[in-house]
């Protein structure tokens, strides 16, 4: 471990020699728009991008996820994963045009996860230049469908079909820098829908004056999750992240959508709110006439690497080897379905920011360095067997 | 319609996309290649065309051997953020000072033959929001490989970033279609097969480069292609589809101004052929209107078509580079009609 952290100010040094390369990639894979379930430009975009890099093998797997191999010293060890997802949340509509400046960079999706894709079809022209070689594969792998309703549905396919055992995995975030995720809480994602019946709808003869108003049954399905008694323990909640509906003052809307998550760290409790949020959706739409549905869009089970498993505490002391205070946290992200998998995995911020889901993100360029460094001193740790045992 | 120059000089951007290829040719034959960006005020853009070019073009490929940005006068932070990535960075105004201070991108590829070295030059406009480094590997290409090309010019898809971070698919190129085309259709039907001669991006050689006259602005591009073609004819010519190009939309009266002078250089080229030897002569005043309140006012944009003189007639472009004068120059000039010095008219 100690030559590990020894190295890591020649890792910084050389990739802020070569810094253009990873800029280069991250606006060339940035731009290219990358909404959820469309990711296609973008996945041949890094299948490129890695073929160019020549890494050994360059391919896509049967979900169409563009994984790019570097081949390691000894076929007998399972290999390591590098993983950033490929989707962002804005559509094709919006024009990903980026601006590099003297210290950042900005525009919409930069830092989840145009960083990531760019750092991870930078890795294998990084290890070159550090003339870095791992007795494992490395898999660089950039996974579609992550975000929302795509259910990390990318990543689930891949490791379900990958044919061998795996040592460990890095995600990689753009978002932010001294980060180290290593559990994942429980997490059900559900919109709640509240339509008028048909026989109230547009186009149904007179509309009554005073019919079931799907706003105001949404604010009682929010009134009465508000009053779910949520437990200390597990630590539980839910958040009601978005709502919509209507179409001008005047007129009592057709339909309303509630957006909410249930959050806990005990997969059974998650379950337990769900079902109960269920029932009372079923009630209310009983109670108000109006046709009420909930549909789980995104699910994770909790689960966790230890605290004191070798692959936290390593993170943490790389992190801070390179000056910067760790943060030790949680995400809901690909590391859920790495951990869920019993394979050891940290989810790793790569750099500083600003406005994370905005149409004027900013990255900093400064400390994209350190953030790459962390993570090739984690692949070089996991390559020397921490995880094993 | 002949069309045999649009088979044979038409390539694709894909036809040279082994850009190891490109540096063993070019090594082999010895070339140096340089890269202008022309700029004004190009904050927004001028960072990640330099980042792109020099990770791809430079760092992993030694396809490009400098890269530099000739400035107009930006009052943005255009130079803190071109020299933050490792571009030369020079004022217009600060090269050959004693030939007098001109404002225009032609100034700018004008005085940009005289601090690069390369052999080749290639002109990128600073404005590309989609770059990529196919927009100078694209036109490198066809000058590496073959022999008969002096010329190469770029082509492409044009939609327009409208504001708002929203693009419009299509559209672009009206001046092209507006005012050029319809004027190469009258006097000059072979140069419609060039499919978009006011594009931005080009590349050439030294020495055909330093032996043409450059308008200050916007003439450039038009000229470059009459004047090549007159002299070295247009198989010396080659257009190349670099796909998509996104760049900001211009408002109809900045769209105006730019026929207004591209027209000017046209014509300018046209009486010295002898092709208009009578009627009114012409004006450097593009006149448009605004309202103002009730009242129609004019607005004045002057031009008066100045053209810096072929490099290689400036002593000190001829001693920097240890070159002189061909000796076929006058003659060849003479039957061109064209100025050899910097004209006002």
């Amino acid at each position: 471990m100690d030559a590990i952290i020894a190295r890591l100010p020649e890792f910084v040094q050389v990739i802020e020699a070569i810094r253009e390369i990873v800029l280069a990639n991250v606006v060339l894979l940035g731009q290219i728009p990358s909404p959820t379930f469309q990711e296609q430009h973008r996945t041949v975009a890094l299948l490129e991008r890695l073929a160019q890099a020549q890494v050994d093998e360059c391919t896509t797997d049967g979900y169409r996820n563009p994984v790019g191999i570097v081949r390691g010293t000894d076929s007998n060890r399972p290999p390591i994963f590098v993983v950033a997802h490929l989707d962002t949340p804005f559509g094709k509509e919006v024009d990903h045009d980026y601006t590099v400046g003297e210290n950042d960079i900005v525009g919409p999706g930069i830092l989840d996860n145009s960083v990531g894709v760019g750092v991870l079809a930078s890795l294998p022209q990084i290890f070159r230049h550090l003339g870095l070689r791992f007795a494992s594969d490395i898999v660089l792998a950039g996974v579609i469908q992550s975000m929302g309703k795509g259910n990390l549905r990318g990543v689930r396919h891949l490791l379900k079909t990958w044919p061998t055992p795996i040592s460990g995995a890095v995600v990689m975030e753009g978002f932010e820098l001294g980060r180290i995720d290593h559990y994942s809480e429980g997490m059900v994602r559900a919109e709640i829908e509240c339509r008028t019946r048909p026989e109230h709808a547009p186009g149904h003869g007179h509309e009554p004056r005073f019919r079931p108003n799907p706003i105001l049954v949404l604010n009682e399905a929010i009134n009465k999750i508000l009053e779910i008694r949520l437990p200390q323990r597990p630590r539980s909640q839910v958040i009601v992240g978005r709502i919509s509906g209507g179409l001008k003052h005047g007129v009592i809307p057709y339909s309303a959508q509630l957006g909410i998550e249930i959050q806990s760290t005990s997969h059974q409790m998650v379950k337990s709110i769900s079902d109960q949020i269920q029932d009372l959706v079923t009630g209310l739409g009983y109670e108000h006439e109006v046709d009420m549905d909930i549909k789980i869009i995104s699910n994770v089970r909790a689960s966790r690497l230890p605290f004191h498993h070798p692959l936290v505490k390593v993170a943490s002391q790389i992190i801070t080897a390179l000056g910067i205070q760790p943060v030790l946290s949680h995400s809901e992200s690909e590391l859920s379905v790495f951990l869920s998998r019993q394979i050891p995995a940290v989810a790793i911020g790569l750099t500083l920011g600003e406005n994370l889901h905005q149409l004027d993100a900013r990255m900093e360029i400064g400390p994209l360095s350190r953030g790459i460094a962390q993570v090739l001193g984690v692949l070089l740790a996991i390559d020397s067997g921490i995880c094993h045992g | 319609m002949d069309d045999t120059w649009l088979k044979r000089n038409t390539f694709h951007y894909k036809d040279f996309q082994d850009i190891e290829r490109l540096v063993a040719v070019k090594e082999e034959r010895g070339l140096t290649i340089s890269v202008c960006l022309p700029t004004l005020n190009e904050e927004k853009t001028i960072g990640k065309e330099i980042v792109i070019l020099r990770s791809e073009l430079m760092t992993r490929f030694p396809l490009i051997d400098e890269l530099v940005v000739v400035d107009s006068g930006s009052t943005d932070r255009t130079g803190d953020v071109a020299r933050a990535f490792g571009a030369e960075f020079y004022r217009a105004d600060d090269i050959l000072p004693e030939l007098g201070l001109r404002r225009g991108k032609g100034e700018n590829l004008w005085k940009a033959l005289y601090i690069t070295r390369g052999d080749i030059i290639v002109y990128l406009d600073a404005d590309i929001k989609n770059i990529h480094h196919r927009f100078a590997y694209g036109l490198i290409g066809p000058l590496v490989l073959n022999d008969r090309i002096r010329y190469a010019k770029a082509f492409y898809d044009r939609p327009i970033a409208t504001g708002k971070n929203v693009m419009r698919p299509t559209g672009g190129g009206r001046v092209t279609e507006l005012v050029i085309r319809p004027l190469f259709s009258i006097y000059f039907p072979e140069l419609t097969q060039i499919l978009q001669p006011l594009s931005g991006e080009y590349a050439a050689y030294r020495d055909i480069l330093e032996q043409v006259p450059f308008p200050i602005g916007y003439g450039i591009e038009t000229s470059l292609i009459l004047d090549i073609c007159q002299r070295w004819g247009m198989d010396a010519i080659c257009q190349v589809d670099l796909e998509k190009r996104i760049h900001r939309n211009q408002d109809t009266k900045a769209l105006g101004k730019m026929a207004f002078v591209v027209m000017q250089t046209f014509f300018r080229r046209l009486n010295r052929l002898g092709a208009l030897t009578s009627g009114p002569p012409m004006h450097n005043q593009m006149i448009q209107y605004r309202l103002v309140g009730d009242a129609y006012v004019p607005e004045l944009f002057t031009c008066d078509g100045f053209e810096r003189p072929p490099m290689i007639d400036v002593p000190a472009y001829r001693s920097k580079f240890g070159r002189s004068r061909p000796a076929v120059e006058n003659a060849r000039e003479n039957v061109s009609g064209l100025d050899k010095a910097p004209s006002g008219d």
